[in-house]
């Protein structure tokens, strides 16, 4: 109980601030000025009172999203203890902010401060609400947007903020600031940048009030370059890149030699070594225009479509747990005959977005079937991570912290999902649009059904009979769709050079900006110029004399990680490592209830038993991110190619190579050759045929020493990598 | 003044509540971890955690720490806390069953008449009755107890790093050459190391201990293969493999030839063919922890830890998932093996003085139903489960915390997951609230709740 004396010098106060309120006396307001101080000195971070279940009985929306309710507890909550206005200077929110009381989080700024004179001053007006009528925040941006640093050389950024009343103001101190790799450089809480030791690129976010914008610190490699001497563009991939790398002072390394392309083109495009006879034939053909005839024969190769089917079928989650044996390789052959018949990206999008009725005719309902449990929120995420290449989750909980996407947003694109019905029989059932809402879900903020809204931002209203899902395929499709053209032409440039221009491939957004932002754009462009072909950007990136450089770093590029002056190269993915051990050694792994040709990559799903393909990083389906594919190492990994029976079975099978050439009675060449051609699809250099002849010469038992010979190839690295 | 006592309350037990936190493993250690994980970006990265590690081990005055392990025996099925550890005798038949609680050596703790050994070194056990959470599903249920995390989906493999494989990246092996994280007798459903990466994903033997034919997966040479020939191999390798190091971008190319230099030394060395060589045992000692898989997974997990792998998880074989025919189950197959492994491998580890430094714990995903169906089994219930912890420095001879006459949900000393969990962190001195991030790149702290049990540590 308060003393009576206490309420009514409230009541005073109270009364004092309505009419001060209501004569305009009020400076401070609580969204526009508050809210940024609370940001940016971490009280509202997830770290500390940012969290979901806030920090010691007091919780902020993460980073200030939402001002009513911080706004309330604030004010309301915590007893009434957190603002004092009749004593301001008593107010818990300062005492703990300047450690004057013990405070888990410290002394947040000092009572001379500026922050501190604010918040003061905001608590004696009567700590008012945020006012209706202020003009709110548009967006941000910073000056200067991009610089060329040496080390050790400093910017003071300016971060302006534009207000709904066209009113620009300098935000400069209120703003929060991150750099994405600090030993290329650094940030202070001022704004300050200050260029590291390492060369390279670092991008710098400013945050403020839920709008971020980036700061590009270019510390060039080298001295910039007016023009690169041994690299001659074939496209506008090899110009624009030329173009970055004259900027970073960065030199290519030469292109690589014909055997190494045909083996990395083959895998790239094929998910296979080529033969030893492929090899062969391509080095002793003379047309200079063999490499783009190999590139379109592999592109109109089976194996395209079955090694595609692949990647997209672990991104798209497609098992055949819960029944759906059959509805797994249905799905699968349909991935394969959409992607042989090249059919357009948006079609091949819609067919899956979109897909309704039974999994016999759509078999792509799988893709829903393996959400089943968590049908609205998987659905929805997949749907911004595979085909818009944002990652919409954290906003499911709270507004995305380095994007602009608010809950609002994620339950916007939520909102087409939610008449998604399925029947209750069969496995998977059938799905079809339903005339009326099937899910529970609420959009916590506002505790309604979620409707359908653009990530664009605008709504969409469909009617009882039209399935809100293909509105949202038709929006990707449009051509100033800013997501959907990007974010395949991204994933498809991660897969052929090993890192996409914006990586991860899936995680686009203004603070993880594009390597190139020049070249994605330019290729989303000629993507939708030409009706989302995806094979026309395969052709086109395996064309440009970028992905045909060689792996090697040289002293003009070895400090290059993301703008692919050289090829990055990469071990085999689990299916295709194994499909190469079995073509190396000539004894093919069998795999139950699947034809016996059937090789790891054609495989429908994630379990067919394989201690092999587990071991070295079968993906299991469980998320639609690319990165469920882990490239470590392991014991296990070097135990089963170095020492397992698996392997000696293999090399030393009746039928594999070794005991082939043999019996062929081959020359010690010709069985030399032949091992390297088809390992490492080359011929072996004067230096290997010494070595092997050496070492063959000296183990008694030739059998044994070719099959030596084969064991040396299959574990060097130079096999295992595609290079 | 009023006001101002009301903010002295608040922030006293605020500050109490941070030094707590900040306990035995201090603040400095916590920070140098931090800096060195935040650093550790690829290869080189990991050296400086490891340097960091070292530094902060050495201003830590329980040194002993270092070396401490666990092993886990995974109940995988859902064990009944009613027929084991947690019997209500009073309670009418259809919830009670068939079994009687019998003493044991701590006065006043009674456990189930089919765990008679471990009635008899009840002072080296501990029981913690009151254990709970709220999925009832084998696989999400798993991947909570086994990960600290609820996920939202059934899935195939668990979506956040398990126990184990936390454990292999913040300490790694106890000794160099050897694995830190191992599963017995099999790799274990939704025991991987998911965002940390590959390379803490368990190593397991995949094969059982119990059988004469035993023998680690690939460690032991291939027939064929007589060392000599292994080692003409190596040299060739050595010779022919010049592709060069760099030309990757993630430093996997480096990470492999450390992989490959351990491997080596595993199969060419006695060290982990040592650890492994279970025939090594006397053979009145292999029949002490029964002649069966889960025994000789127990005994083989005593040698591992005392090689210096870390952390141990042993799937104790399926069949606790109890549906049907649960007594019956219970006492002519499950409990006997599970009663006599367990107490042999606590009374083993004291007996060479080991048990304070290995803690071992045993639980499942979840308890069962008190209500007995009419198969005479019963289902699935993660409302009241029984933890067994022993040894590890932690405080024994005592059953903490209990559940309702119907056994079905705590009513004094409720343990959620992360509490079960960050006992056992606290015992290998793990900041549990240690942050790693996913690949979404949020912040994850190792357990997102929980503190470790008061009574045990």
């Amino acid at each position: 109980m308060l003393p009576s004396s206490r309420s009514l010098l409230l009541t005073a106060t109270f009364l004092l601030v309505a009419l001060w309120a209501r004569w305009g006396f009020l400076a401070a307001d609580f969204e526009n000025e508050i809210q940024p101080l609370l940001t940016r000195y971490g009280c509202n971070s997830g770290g500390c009172h940012g969290k979901a279940s806030g920090q010691n009985g007091f919780k902020l929306s993460l980073f200030g999203f939402d001002t009513q309710a911080d706004y309330e507890e604030i004010v309301f909550r915590g007893r009434g203890r957190r603002v004092n206005v009749a004593i301001p200077e008593r107010s818990l929110l300062l005492l703990k902010s300047v450690g004057a009381v013990p405070h888990g989080g410290g002394t947040r700024f000092a009572p001379t401060s500026e922050a501190y004179q604010v918040l003061k001053q905001w608590i004696s007006d009567g700590a008012p609400p945020a006012s209706p009528s202020a003009p709110r925040l548009v967006s941000i941006r910073i000056e200067p947007s991009e610089r060329s640093l040496y080390s050790g050389e400093q910017v003071n950024l300016r971060v302006m903020a534009s207000y709904s009343d066209h009113q620009e103001r300098d935000v400069t101190k209120q703003a929060a600031y991150a750099s994405n790799i600090d030993v290329v450089a650094s940030v202070n809480e001022e704004g300050i940048v200050t260029a590291g030791k390492e060369s390279g690129e670092a991008t710098v976010m400013a945050r403020f009030m839920g709008e971020v914008a980036v700061f590009t610190a270019i510390l060039p490699h080298g001295a910039p370059l007016s023009h690169i001497d041994n690299f001659t563009p074939r496209n506008y991939i090899d110009e624009l890149s030329v173009d970055k790398w004259k900027k970073l002072g960065l030199t290519p390394t030469p292109l690589c030699d014909d055997a190494t392309f045909i083996r990395r083109v083959t895998l790239d495009a094929n998910g296979r070594l080529p033969t030893a006879e492929e090899v062969r034939e391509f080095l002793a053909d003379q047309n200079p225009n063999k490499r783009a005839e190999c590139i379109d024969r592999l592109l109109d190769s089976p194996e395209y479509a079955s090694y595609f089917a692949l990647r997209w079928g672990s991104i798209l989650r497609n098992s055949n747990l819960a029944g759906a044996d059959q509805a797994s390789y249905a799905f699968h052959n349909w991935l394969k005959d959409m992607l042989a018949r090249n059919r357009r990206y948006d079609e091949f999008v819609r067919g899956i977005v979109a897909a309704s009725g039974e999994w016999q005719d759509a078999p792509a309902i799988n893709w829903y079937w393996q959400s089943r449990d968590d049908p609205l929120h998987q659905v929805t995420a997949d749907t911004a991570q595979v085909f818009l290449g944002q990652r919409l989750q954290c906003a499911r909980c709270h507004h995305h912290p380095y994007e602009r996407w608010s809950q609002d947003d994620y339950y916007g694109l939520a909102g087409f999902f939610t008449r998604l019905g399925r029947k209750s029989f069969g496995q998977p059932p059938p799905y079809f649009a339903s005339a009326n809402v099937t899910t529970g879900e609420r959009n916590p903020r506002t505790g309604k059904v979620p409707e359908p809204k653009y990530l664009s931002g605008d709504s969409a209203t469909f009617s009882a009979e039209e399935d809100p899902r293909h509105g949202l395929v038709d929006w990707m499709a449009k051509p100033e769709n800013p997501f959907f053209a990007k974010s395949l032409v991204n994933r498809l440039w991660g897969h052929f050079f090993g890192r996409g221009l914006v990586h991860e491939v899936d995680d686009m957004r203004a603070t993880n900006p594009a390597s190139n932002p020049q070249l994605l754009d330019a290729l989303a462009k000629d993507f939708i110029e030409h009706q989302f072909d995806m094979k026309h950007m395969c052709r086109l990136m395996l064309n440009s004399n970028v992905y045909q450089l060689g792996s090697e770093p040289t002293d003009g590029n070895k400090k290059d990680r993301q703008n692919f002056a050289r090829y990055y190269g990469r071990r085999m993915i689990a299916e295709v490592f194994l499909d190469s051990v079995d073509q190396a050694t000539g004894a093919k792994t069998k795999f139950n209830g699947v034809a016996s040709s059937a090789r790891a990559v054609d495989l429908p799903h994630e379990n067919f038993g394989s201690y092999f393909l587990d071991t070295f990083d079968r993906p299991r389906r469980v998320t639609g991110c690319e990165c469920e594919r882990s490239s470590g190492a392991t014991l296990a990994q070097v135990l089963t190619l170095a020492n397992s029976d698996d392997i000696e079975n293999k090399i030393g099978d009746g039928q594999g190579v070794v005991a082939r050439l043999l019996k062929d009675q081959k020359s010690h060449e010709e069985i030399v050759d032949e091992l390297y051609l088809g390992s490492l699809s080359r011929f072996p250099t004067a230096d290997e045929k010494n070595k092997t002849k050496y070492f063959v010469d000296a183990v008694e038992n030739k059998t044994e020493a070719y099959q030596d010979l084969l064991w040396t190839l299959l574990n060097s690295r130079e096999f295992m990598f595609n290079h | 003044m009023l006001e101002i006592q009301g903010v002295g309350e608040g922030t006293h037990s605020h500050s109490t509540a941070t030094e707590k936190r900040r306990g035995a493993s201090g603040v400095s250690r916590r920070t140098l971890l931090q800096i060195g994980t935040l650093g550790g970006v690829g290869f080189a990265g990991l050296s400086l955690v490891d340097l960091l590690r070292m530094q902060a081990a050495a201003q830590e005055p329980d040194n002993a720490k270092r070396n401490k392990s666990v092993i886990l025996v995974w109940l995988a099925g859902g064990p009944s806390h009613l027929d084991m550890y947690d019997l209500k005798p009073q309670a009418p038949a259809e919830i009670r069953g068939e079994f009687r609680p019998i003493e044991t050596n701590v006065s006043g703790i009674q456990i189930s008449e089919h765990l008679p050994h471990q009635a008899r070194i009840m002072d080296k056990l501990a029981i913690v009755r009151s254990a709970f959470h709220t999925n009832a599903g084998h696989g999400m249920g798993s991947q909570w107890m086994l990960t600290g995390y609820q996920p939202t989906i059934e899935v195939n493999d668990n979506i956040y790093p398990s126990c184990g494989s936390v454990v292999a990246k913040m300490k790694g092996a106890n000794e160099p050459g050897l694995p830190a994280y191992v599963n017995l007798p099999r790799l274990l459903p939704l025991g991987k190391a998911a965002y940390l990466g590959a390379s803490y994903n368990p190593f397991s033997p995949e094969s059982d201990p119990n059988q004469d034919s035993f023998a680690v997966r690939n460690l032991k040479l291939p027939g064929s293969v007589p060392i000599a020939r292994l080692d003409r191999r190596r040299v060739l390798l050595g010779e022919l493999d010049q592709l060069r190091r760099d030309i990757d971008n993630k430093g996997d190319l480096v990470g492999l030839d450390k992989f490959y230099r351990d491997a080596m030394e595993m199969v060419t060395n006695d060290k982990a063919q040592t650890a492994f060589a279970i025939q090594k045992e006397p053979a009145t000692l292999r029949d002490k922890y029964g002649r069966n898989d889960l025994g000789q997974s127990c005994l083989l997990a005593r040698r591992l830890v005392e090689a210096g792998v870390t952390f141990v998880t042993i799937q104790a074989g399926g069949g606790w998932d109890t549906h049907g025919d649960n007594f019956k189950q219970l006492k002519d197959n499950l409990l006997p093996k599970y009663d006599q492994a367990v107490a042999a491998l606590v009374q083993d580890l004291h007996d060479r003085g080991r048990a304070e430094d290995v803690l071992v714990v045993s639980f499942g995903e979840f308890g069962r139903t008190p209500k007995i169906n009419g198969g005479a089994g019963r289902d699935h219930w993660p409302g009241a489960m029984s933890i067994l912890y022993a040894g590890g420095g932690l405080k024994m001879g005592q059953a903490i915390g209990g559940t309702n006459a119907q056994a079905e949900y705590p009513t004094s000393k409720p343990y959620s997951v992360g509490c079960v969990l960050s006992t056992i962190y606290h015992c290998l001195g793990i900041d549990h609230k240690h942050i790693f991030y996913d690949p979404a790149n949020r912040p994850l702290p190792i357990l997102n709740e929980g503190e470790p049990i008061a009574e045990l540590v």
